[in-house]
């Protein structure tokens, strides 16, 4: 069934006044949601990283061992991203949940690629197994960095509600999207069809199971989330210039709004009070 | 052997009574910061983070982006020696963070306290001269930091905030006041370097008989040395060293009496003077008409 061109207003009693809000409901969900949510997402990460790079890198504050090549500099990135080298040498339990979670992540986000593609590629298909492990295990280390939180003295200290906001977030997603492929069975062809129809701007109506809708609706809400709360230290790690500078120490790096050295009336570094401060100490030395 | 230091328990307000002694007005006149506390000294250090946040990435990138892992926390000495949970290095940026975040952003105005965000009032001021001044600037929270966050830049704008508004430390501004007065960090004077360095040339043609000169002011020598002024005062040792290295390479070199400081307590307050500071070494340089500078610290 195609979505109606505005929303359908039902004349009659209660059992269409329930039918109305329903289709208002679906209507919403999974036509005026995913393409508000995906808006605010992609425009919401252009304006931090606009904000951020907009604004100016003063001082060479590049932390070491650095690199001294651009190659360098990619590579060091690179592996910041992929394998966070510097949390596996300060902590060693936080690296390991830190990095599985990052890695189910990507492994999950991947393998949902096949509810948005058609034909599903070849790599796509090949990653499925190992996607759906990722997607069984990735509570595993969300619930341990929770735990985490609220166990160790020093961490509970500095949680703020966003920590707690983005961990429960993301374990409410994966609860719910284990329990739809173990224990509430999606008919899969339905969930394409509706992907599939957002994808090519032609939504189809759907008929979901509530489960599916929670799970879709806090996917929405994590899209929404993203560009404003702290998970935006994904990008911010590209732009972080204790990381992404060259140790290049022979080139003068120029700060864009320097300012020249001003002397106020009591400084003796202006050049009378200097010559005056010389022919005081030459004094000295005729005595 | 590297021992592992155990990260003690938190104890909240466990350093909040060692606090640096105020600034004092002939100090902060002589380095271009009011002589007190601003009466509208709020508005000004608002107005004076905005100019930061506007002019540092590093600052309002760091702001943002921390998650709060707590990978910093127990590799800061102050923390470690204190066990204050305020001198945890998140929890130091978090002081700046949740000004920031009430001023500054969507989530901080609509949500208020429940996202940290809070008012800069009285008691947010004594904690930031409190615990910004109970950081050393070392970085070493920066290399454990999965996004390379370094406190340091935190604590320098803090700091540059507070300057603004005339709040600073005696320690560090009477050291900026004696650079421009004396020409280095101790307060030696001309007179007194001139004498220590002739004092040195006898001492060393008396204990070891080498005839070697310490140049002062001399105009159109090859190199500049600006040393840690402490190297003529104290660590005279690593003075004579500099002299007899030089006269065995046979260059000729020169000290200042205008700079004669390698160290820059400018980095501790702000940037005019950190700027300042350091462009007396090329200042002296110009003046005595070197060909190099050697400069260390």
């Amino acid at each position: 069934m195609k979505i109606p061109p505005c929303l359908p207003f039902v004349k009659g009693g209660w059992g269409d006044l329930k039918v109305t809000f329903y289709v208002m409901s679906m209507t919403f969900l999974f036509f005026y949601l995913p393409y508000f949510s995906l808006g605010i997402f992609f425009l919401g990460i252009l304006y931090r990283f606009w904000r951020w790079a907009k604004t100016p890198v003063p001082l060479r504050i590049v932390v070491p061992p650095a690199p001294g090549s651009r190659l360098g500099v990619v590579r060091r990135l690179v592996g910041d991203v992929l394998l966070f080298p510097n949390l596996f040498r300060g902590d060693k339990l936080l690296w390991a949940g830190g990095f599985l979670l990052h890695i189910f992540l990507w492994l999950v986000i991947l393998r949902h690629l096949r509810y948005f593609l058609y034909p599903v590629p070849g790599w796509v298909a090949a990653i499925q197994t190992l996607g759906l492990y990722a997607g069984y295990l990735i509570p595993l280390p969300l619930a341990f960095l929770l735990a985490r939180r609220l166990v160790i003295d020093r961490v509970l200290y500095i949680s703020i509600l966003g920590d707690y906001f983005a961990l429960v977030l993301l374990l409410a997603i994966a609860v719910s999207g284990v329990l739809l492929k173990v224990f509430f069975r999606t008919y899969i062809v339905d969930v394409k069809a509706l992907v599939l129809g957002l994808v090519h701007f032609q939504p189809l109506m759907a008929d979901a199971h509530w489960l599916f809708s929670l799970h879709f609706l806090l996917v929405m809400a994590l899209l929404i989330y993203f560009p404003f709360g702290k998970l935006m230290h994904s990008g911010g790690l590209l732009l972080s210039p204790t990381r992404n500078q060259r140790a290049n120490f022979e080139r003068r790096f120029v700060n864009p709004w320097d300012f020249p050295v001003s002397y106020n009336a009591l400084n003796l570094s202006s050049p009378e009070k200097y010559a005056q401060a010389l022919v005081a100490s030459r004094k000295g030395e005729k005595e | 052997m590297r021992m592992p230091v155990p990260a003690p328990g938190i104890s909240i307000g466990a350093s909040q009574s060692q606090r640096c002694h105020p600034a004092k007005e002939k100090d902060m006149l002589k380095i271009d910061l009011p002589k007190e506390r601003l009466p509208d000294w709020k508005e000004t250090m608002l107005k004076k983070m905005a100019e930061v946040l506007d002019k540092y990435r590093s600052v309002r990138l760091f702001l943002d982006i921390c998650v709060k892992c707590g990978a910093c926390a127990d590799k800061c000495q102050f923390f470690l020696g204190t066990g204050d949970p305020k001198n945890m290095p998140v929890a130091r940026a978090d002081l700046l963070r949740k000004v920031y975040k009430r001023y500054f952003t969507w989530g901080g105005k609509i949500w208020g306290r429940a996202n940290e965000a809070e008012e800069l009032n009285e008691a947010v001021l004594q904690d930031w001269y409190t615990y910004f001044y109970q950081c050393s600037e070392c970085r070493r929270c920066s290399v454990f930091c999965p996004y390379g966050i370094d406190t340091a830049e935190i604590t320098m704008a803090a700091r540059e905030i507070m300057a603004a508004a005339g709040v600073a430390t005696k320690y560090v501004t009477e050291v900026v006041a004696k650079v421009y007065d004396a020409g280095n960090n101790l307060g030696i004077w001309p007179a007194a370097w001139k004498d220590n360095c002739s004092f040195l040339e006898e001492d060393l043609k008396d204990t070891e008989g080498l005839d070697i000169k310490f140049p002062v002011d001399a105009v159109g020598a090859e190199v500049l040395l600006v040393p840690p002024s402490a190297d003529n005062f104290v660590n005279t040792n690593t003075m004579i060293g500099y002299a007899k290295m030089f006269h065995a390479a046979g260059i000729s070199w020169t000290t200042s009496t205008y700079c004669n400081e390698g160290g820059n307590f400018g980095l501790f307050l702000n940037y005019a003077n950190l700027k300042k500071v350091n462009n007396r070494i090329l200042e002296a340089a110009r003046q005595l008409k070197v060909k190099k500078i050697y400069w260390g610290e």
